[in-house]
């Protein structure tokens, strides 16, 4: 810093305005990111920390609550366990998200362009979504048994209508005249959808996205309570039952980490995908 | 030999329903533009005026009438006719060159054969050295001049503007009208430009057709005679002022006739 201040006095005041900008502007940088990752950060270590003080000043039993130290050894000692059940999960959530993703873009592109298909399916779409669905789980298992199908089922059904719902949504958002000017070229309906409808969707389409990847995993993990096949949703059910607490908390906290990993990928994939496209992020 | 009624409207109207009520937007409008001509339709707002040209272009249906561009009707839209909008409309993940080559590609023809041509109109309207840039990095002015390229890749034969500039401001509106000006001299398509601006309507045309108030009706046929090309600074001639103040006092009584005040 004071060689800075030195090579000032000797540069043009101009010079020296400048470098003090730049300056200025790397502080005000460095300050945004105290306070929007640091900060964050630390306030989660202090609840922890809080928690294990807690737990340890007040002689809390294990079963009602363990500290943060004792679910990290217990993830440690039972790694093996929690990996398998975890690669269960995530393999099903990612399974379900892609079909549901993939189903929801394919229903909303023929609901825009079918007025019929429309008027006879969004309204029961718009319907369906109010329906708690997860009171529909148990159903799956009639139909399906309790194997990967009833929990892959049962995830696309709940993460495909925000899908559908935002697809929707930005696919009708076109400007008006901007499908005008397409029309007035006589361009084919698919065209105007690759080159136009699709890329001016996209950032509906992602925040569908968003919302479909966090619900998957709940339906899987709501498939896996109620299957009690395999998955950590399972494992939860599974040490309940013995009233492990550290156990559970220990799942838990993997799912954390795979809903976490899996929603930063959906959000990078966004990010990249937007700015490719001139859209400012959502 | 120019066809002398290359656009043929007869009593075209346009009506709409509301409920129980028609509404009557265009009443039995009729005129021709030759081959070649610019032709300006002044009115003031909501007159019916884009409704016109919608019809023109065959992206609206008439309710009544017909209109013949180079001897066929219009039933539905061209590839013959280029479309500028009020906003510039541009894709905003393509560079102004590749929003100029868009129609080419609609028309799934092959865009490599219009480069040049597309790198010409842009640098034509000043944009030489904004080929690559995405409209984002444009100003407002610019994309609007990125759109009347795009409208010209496929040398349409027929121009067709809705109120082009009316989203900008004034300076930039008169450098507009000075860049279509321009380029018009070299590009000489018969052109329909709907406008609320008086001055733009008469220093851009060769004719300016000036329709009442709802429902509308063609009030005044009017020739604009200034040489072309055309001075920026005719805008600042006598007789171009004589000429704005006789099409304002026209607008004004069509308005008085449909019953409206002049605000």
């Amino acid at each position: 810093m004071t060689d800075i201040g030195l090579a000032a006095l000797a540069e043009d005041p101009a010079e020296s305005r400048r470098r003090a900008r730049i300056a200025r502007a790397r502080k005000a940088k460095l300050a945004s990111l105290f306070k929007h990752v640091v900060l964050p950060v630390l306030t989660a270590l202090a609840v922890l920390l809080l928690w294990e003080a807690a737990v340890d000043f007040n002689n809390i039993p294990k079963v009602i609550l363990p500290a943060p130290s004792d679910i990290a050894e217990r993830i440690w000692s039972i790694r093996n366990l929690l990996y398998a059940n975890a690669i269960s999960t995530t393999t099903e959530a990612v399974a379900g998200f892609a079909i549901a993703t993939t189903l929801g873009i394919v229903l909303a592109a023929s609901l825009v362009y079918s007025s019929w298909l429309r008027a006879a399916l969004y309204p029961n779409i718009v319907f369906f979504q109010l329906i708690p669905k997860i009171a529909l789980a148990p159903l799956f298992i009639v139909w399906l048994g309790i194997g990967a199908e009833s929990r892959l089922t049962f995830a696309v059904f709940i993460s495909f209508f925000p899908v559908v719902i935002a697809t929707i949504t930005g696919l009708t958002n076109v400007p008006g005249d901007m499908l005008r000017l397409c029309r007035g070229l006589t361009a084919s309906n698919w065209q105007i959808f690759w080159a136009v409808r699709f890329p001016y969707a996209l950032p509906h389409v992602f925040s569908g996205m968003k919302i479909a990847i966090t619900f998957a995993i709940i339906g899987v993990v709501v498939g896996e309570f109620i299957t009690a096949n395999k998955g950590l949703g399972y494992l939860i059910m599974f040490a309940s039952s013995m009233a492990e607490t550290t156990t559970i908390l220990a799942a838990i906290a993997v799912l954390c980490a795979i809903g976490l990993t899996l929603f930063g990928f959906v959000t990078l994939a966004e990010k990249l995908v937007l700015k490719a496209y001139g859209h400012k992020a959502a | 030999m120019a066809d002398p009624r290359f656009i043929r409207v007869r009593d075209v109207a346009k009506t709409y329903v509301a409920g129980a009520t028609e509404v009557e937007a265009v009443a039995r409008v009729a005129f021709d533009v030759a081959e070649g001509q610019f032709v300006s339709i002044l009115g003031p707002s909501g007159c019916g005026k884009s409704t016109l040209l919608m019809m023109c272009a065959g992206l609206e249906p008439a309710s009544d009438g017909t209109i013949e561009i180079a001897g066929r009707p219009v039933v539905g839209p061209r590839r013959e006719f280029g479309l500028i909008f009020q906003d510039a409309t541009l894709l905003p993940w393509k560079s102004s060159l590749e929003n100029v080559l868009f129609p080419i590609r609609m028309m799934k023809r092959d865009p490599a054969q219009y480069r040049e041509r597309a790198e010409a109109l842009l640098g034509q309207v000043g944009l030489g050295d904004f080929l690559h840039k995405r409209p984002s990095e444009l100003s407002g002015g610019m994309r609007q001049r990125v759109a009347i390229c795009r409208a010209l890749i496929h040398d349409p034969e027929l121009l067709m503007m809705d109120e082009p500039f009316s989203a900008l401001d004034a300076i930039t509106r008169d450098e507009m009208n000075e860049a279509l000006a321009r380029i018009w001299e070299t590009q000489r398509k018969t052109g329909l430009f709907v406008t609320h601006s008086i001055r733009e309507a008469v220093f851009l045309a060769d004719r300016v057709l000036v329709m009442s108030g709802r429902p509308s009706t063609i009030a005044l046929d009017f020739q604009v005679r200034f040489a072309r090309p055309r001075d920026p600074a005719l805008v600042e001639t006598p007789e171009f002022a004589k000429i704005c103040a006789m099409l304002k006092r026209t607008i004004e009584a069509g308005y008085a006739r449909s019953g409206r005040s002049a605000a």
